[in-house]
């Protein structure tokens, strides 16, 4: 059973209607397709019970929603939302969210800074569209005041963000509904199962035939995946900046920001790949490795993982 | 590729936490009750003034404990050691002169006191080598948000030397607004203090050949300062304080004398200093803060006017570059200028009559001062910090000679120089 991903942080699809496709695949293997959190997203079930796959898919598309209006920065009704417009006041958060909280609190302090979900702000003078389009270096100076998680007065449940800060959960969100939905997904379902949402991945053991294979696209084109993975259980995320950079007098500008200077991680790898036990945990490895520029390959030889790096 | 290595401590802690996330909620609601970290701060400052004049060896322990909620309790615990030889506050004189240490109780050895004395040689400046003093100090302070806008604060001081203790107590309110981008504050503080010189407290303005000596005397301070702090732009915080505070009670130097001169600045004897038993004190203080990109400028000003007709400025300014790697580096440059007290003096004539109120304390004294320093800064673990301030202090006194013919090519009131050097070590447990 291959597995094709879609290219890393490709064209957004179009905004999702809320209803899944169930379709059977080669050897055993039934799709359910939907999309959520602007991604193609897919659950690979064997068994040979069309009912049992349907009911798996609308128990996966859910979660995946719930989570998407739930945590998305592009949801005024979302918790995320409503921190971010909470002008200095505490809010109180509920246990999913704190507990999502307190990830990314740890992630920022593992990675001593480099992680930090207050760096979305950037966004503001940031557009990667390919073009040679840099801000100015003062409009990246004035945004630095508003970055930094150590400024976040964080004690579960109750979160007082400063003004004109904001919070988002990119590089988590999407990770972790992989390994919610996975999960939800086999306490109910006794067969192999696999859940993709836009190349990330988690799957809870192989298929009775074989591992499930992996294909991972090349970034910078349409053809042929470039890598093909074998997985039997566990996460796989890639993180990359396929379409997402600006390019000046030869120097390429990846979407990665340093959340401490407010400039793109220079030296980058156009993707970065990493096999781990779960989804968020993939996902933040790649994360981490891309924001050590030229450093990711040695990094992630440190972490002792398996990785793939494309440069 | 293979698995080469076992998990690195980083893996590990991410393989933890995302188990964590993933495990439900269980972490988030064990985080209710979790214990913030304990901060702790440990100085040591050292400060030398050239010379062989005083030194200073000051250990200091700091340790805020947040329980939640940001009700915050704050303990500092201060050890000073001071010794080396302090001006007594008279003249040079082309003759010796001759002293006795503050612990004589009498100027003349005779049976049933103690004397001890010391000489200084013609031309130099008149200093007590036998000053030596321990303090020992404490502050505790609580902080406590009440409502989403206000912080209440309180806490209380006490310190104790061998010849002088002091306690006090303070309370504070804020008051955050306009989306938290201003912040009105008002506070409060009180202090009384106990002044039992040794060898007794001697009689204000006196005779110092009469040696007359009082039991312990007292002082209170009482103060009140206003602020107010405004985000002005998203990288550029103001802030203006105006301090008023009111001294009453026995404000006299004990240790400080000054010299009495005839005609031709001969020294002829000396009295103790006097100063007025009401001091009220005002200040205006603004500062400001603000980031270009990872590095801050923190650039204040500071005037300051007393009823003793002293006025000051102060201009600071402490820049602080990012070095990356967790390092930083602060250029510190202060500059300060005041006036005279009123009564303030380099030496007596002899033949006016005794003013009421007189001191040649060079700190009442006309003068400018610059500091120049600075701070290196690494962090280390988690959340700690090591950094070492160096700086060199110059006092450079308005007034420092005379044209009267003893006095003249002396120096009167001379430049201060002082290094200091700082080690601090910043950690949370």
């Amino acid at each position: 059973m291959r597995v094709v991903c879609a290219a890393p942080g490709g064209a957004s699809p179009p905004p999702h209607a809320p209803e899944f496709e169930v379709a059977p695949r080669e050897g055993g293997i039934v799709a359910v397709c939907f999309v959520a959190m602007a991604s193609p997203c897919e659950l690979l079930l064997e068994t040979a019970d069309a009912h049992a796959a349907g009911e798996a898919g609308r128990i996966a598309a859910q979660e995946a929603w719930r989570i998407e209006a739930k945590f998305s920065r592009y949801r005024p009704e979302s918790i995320v939302s409503v921190i971010n417009r909470s002008r200095g006041h505490a809010v109180v958060v509920d246990g999913e969210t704190a507990a999502l909280i307190d990830y990314a609190a740890q992630c920022h302090e593992l990675s001593e800074g480099l992680f930090d979900i207050t760096s979305g702000v950037l966004r503001r003078c940031w557009t990667f569209d390919g073009s040679d389009r840099l801000p100015e270096a003062a409009a990246v100076a004035a945004l630095l005041p508003l970055i930094g998680f150590e400024k976040v007065r964080w004690q579960a449940p109750r979160i007082t963000l400063p003004a004109e800060m904001e919070i988002d959960f990119g590089g988590i969100g999407k990770e972790y509904a992989v390994d919610r939905v996975l999960g939800l997904v086999a306490a109910r379902f006794a067969g192999a199962a696999l859940v993709n949402f836009g190349g990330d991945l988690a799957a809870n053991c192989a298929p009775s035939a074989a591992p499930w294979q992996v294909g991972v696209k090349r970034p910078d084109t349409e053809r042929e995946a470039r890598l093909l993975l074998e997985l039997s259980r566990g996460g796989l995320a890639t993180s990359g900046d396929t379409y997402r950079f600006l390019l000046r007098e030869g120097v390429r500008y990846g979407h990665i920001l340093d959340p401490r200077s407010g400039w793109p991680v220079r030296d980058t790898p156009r993707s970065v790949t990493v096999a781990a036990a779960s989804c968020v945990e993939a996902g933040m490895l790649a994360t981490f490795a891309m924001l050590q520029g030229s450093g990711a390959e040695s990094f992630l030889e440190e972490q002792g993982v398996r990785y793939w790096c494309l440069r | 590729m293979q698995l080469k290595r076992p998990p690195s401590p980083l893996h590990l802690g991410l393989m933890a936490a995302s188990c964590a996330l993933l495990s439900g909620t269980a972490r988030a609601q064990s985080a209710d009750d979790a214990e913030q970290p304990l901060q702790i701060d440990a100085d040591l400052l050292y400060y030398k003034e050239n010379a062989g004049r005083v030194q200073t060896i000051e250990p200091v322990v700091s340790l805020k404990k947040d329980f939640g909620d940001q009700r915050l309790l704050d303990g500092t615990l201060t050890l000073d050691s001071l010794s080396g030889a302090t001006p007594n506050g008279a003249i040079p004189a082309r003759t010796p002169q001759t002293f006795a240490s503050p612990s004589s109780t009498s100027l003349i050895p005779e049976p049933g006191h103690k004397t001890t004395l010391y000489t200084i040689a013609p031309g130099d400046l008149p200093q007590d080598p036998h000053f030596k003093e321990q303090r020992v100090a404490g502050d505790l302070d609580w902080s406590q948000p009440i409502g989403l806008d206000n912080t209440l604060s309180y806490g209380g001081h006490a310190s104790t030397e061998h010849d002088f203790e002091s306690v006090g107590a303070h309370a504070g309110l804020s008051h955050d607004f306009n989306e938290k981008n201003t912040t009105l504050s008002a506070g409060v503080n009180e202090e009384y203090d106990r002044i039992h010189a040794h060898g007794g407290n001697p009689v204000p303005g006196s005779d110092y050949m009469l040696y007359e000596k009082e039991s312990s005397q007292t002082k209170t301070v009482t103060g009140g300062l206003i602020g107010v702090t405004q985000v002005m732009r998203r990288n550029w915080l103001m802030e203006l304080n105006y301090a008023y505070d009111h001294s009453q009670g026995y404000l006299t130097d004990p240790y400080r004398i000054i010299s009495v001169a005839d005609a031709t600045g001969a020294v002829t004897g000396y009295r103790y200093e006097s100063r007025p038993e009401n001091r009220t004190r005002q200040s205006l203080y603004w500062v400001n803060k603000l980031a270009l990109g990872p590095t801050t400028l923190d650039l204040s000003y500071r005037r300051g006017k007393d009823s003793w007709s002293i006025g000051s400025d102060t201009v600071d300014a402490k820049l602080r570059i990012d070095l990356g790697s967790g390092m930083y580096v602060e250029p510190h440059a202060r500059w300060y200028h005041q006036s005279a007290a009123d009564f303030y003096n380099l030496y007596l004539s002899e033949t006016a009559p005794a003013p009421n109120f007189m001191s040649a304390d060079p700190r009442l004294a006309a003068f400018a001062a610059t500091t120049l320093g600075i701070k290196f800064g690494v962090t280390t673990g988690r959340n700690g910090e090591l950094s070492l301030r160096l700086e060199q202090y110059e006092q450079r006194p308005t007034d420092q000679s005379s044209a009267l013919p003893q006095l003249q090519g002396l120096d009167l009131n001379p430049n201060l120089k002082a290094t200091i050097v700082q080690l601090s070590w910043h950690t949370e447990y």
